[in-house]
């Protein structure tokens, strides 16, 4: 990470959030999205954020691993989210298991 | 005459405030996480804050830490966060109405602090009032509350972290917080689909260059999600 290019990329992340949110707020109900992309589109971040956990959760040092402590953590923070509307719970037990995992794997 | 502009225009913050005052709760562990996710992934203060400011939005951030700190291609970063913030076009659009009469200085700033919580709580209201500048405080005041608190408790966080050794793995926390981001979404059947077609094919490939896989792995799974959607509506209809 080098300092500069750490701010452009802000920057770019701020753009690529400000725009979309602005997007039909700004331009009024002038403009409109077709109904098929805007029902396609519900499902982009749904897609994105598993594209992203999973195989943060799944890969140990760059094959896949189905028993490893974060995986376990991962599926304690789930189970506590489906189960529970405390929203500090699935970091408490999700935490829990994933050291309580990495302590009798030594 | 500024008298009656003044108090509709506060009329309706105070009622938007009362309105959003107990969903805003459950923004406080975000932030706190928030903070500590960035630090323990070696930002400074300065820079986390200035990430916090500039950017704004929680998932979009959470998001696109990992890519950052593993030094993935600036365009995936880019891509990854207009992914994730796909849904506030949509938003957007739902919400538009509500900004008839409203200048475009403020249709920014408005656009700007959109988030989950305040379009959840403001959107149908806002479509129901004439008065433009009700509907603006309305907005405004729960818009403005969020972003002073997401403020306040990420600065909280970074320096939570600060004191906090690095074999606790504060960075598992980023982690779960995307999924309790997810778990919600995925209790509808096609976006569970869109979510497990997502996942397991970022997984599958993994090795592809310029981590493209990351990429693929959203097409596939909004395509995945938009065909199970189409084939339960079939279902239904035979």
């Amino acid at each position: 990470m080098n300092d500069t290019s750490l701010w452009v990329i802000f920057v770019l992340i701020g753009l690529a959030t400000t725009l979309p949110r602005a997007s039909f707020i700004v331009l009024g109900n002038r403009v409109q999205l077709p109904p098929v992309l805007q029902r396609a589109l519900r499902y982009a971040p749904a897609a994105a954020l598993a594209a992203i956990v999973a195989p943060d959760l799944l890969v140990v040092d760059g094959s896949v691993d189905v028993i490893n402590a974060k995986l376990g953590g991962g599926i304690a923070a789930v189970a506590a989210a489906l189960l529970s509307r405390n929203p500090w719970l699935p970091f408490v037990v999700g935490m829990a298991v994933l050291h309580g995992l990495r302590q009798l794997g030594g | 005459m500024s008298v009656p502009v003044t108090s509709s225009f506060m009329l309706g913050a105070r009622e938007g405030f009362a309105a959003f005052l107990p969903v805003s709760v459950g923004l406080v562990p975000w932030a706190l996480v928030m903070g500590m996710a960035m630090s323990s992934h070696g930002f400074s203060p300065v820079e986390a804050m200035g990430m916090n400011l500039i950017v704004f939005a929680g998932t979009a951030q959470l998001g696109t830490l990992p890519l950052i700190s593993s030094d993935a291609p600036l365009w995936l970063i880019v891509v990854t966060a207009l992914a994730l913030n796909l849904r506030f076009v949509i938003f957007s659009a739902a919400i538009a109405p509500g900004f008839h009469g409203v200048g475009t200085p403020q249709r920014w700033l408005s656009g700007h602090l959109l988030t989950d919580g305040v379009f959840a709580t403001c959107a149908e209201r806002m479509l129901q009032v004439d008065d433009p500048r009700w509907r603006l405080g309305f907005y405004l005041a729960p818009s403005l509350w969020s972003w002073l608190l997401w403020q306040s408790f990420t600065l909280i966080g970074i320096f939570a972290a600060g004191i906090v050794p690095a074999s606790w793995s504060l960075e598992f926390m980023a982690t779960i917080a995307l999924i309790v981001l997810l778990v919600p979404m995925a209790r509808i059947p096609p976006m569970l689909v869109a979510a497990l077609a997502g996942g397991a094919a970022a997984t599958l490939l993994r090795d592809m260059p310029l981590r493209l896989g990351t990429v693929a792995a959203i097409i596939i799974g909004i395509a995945a999600g938009f065909l199970a959607e189409h084939l339960e509506h079939k279902r239904r209809q035979s």
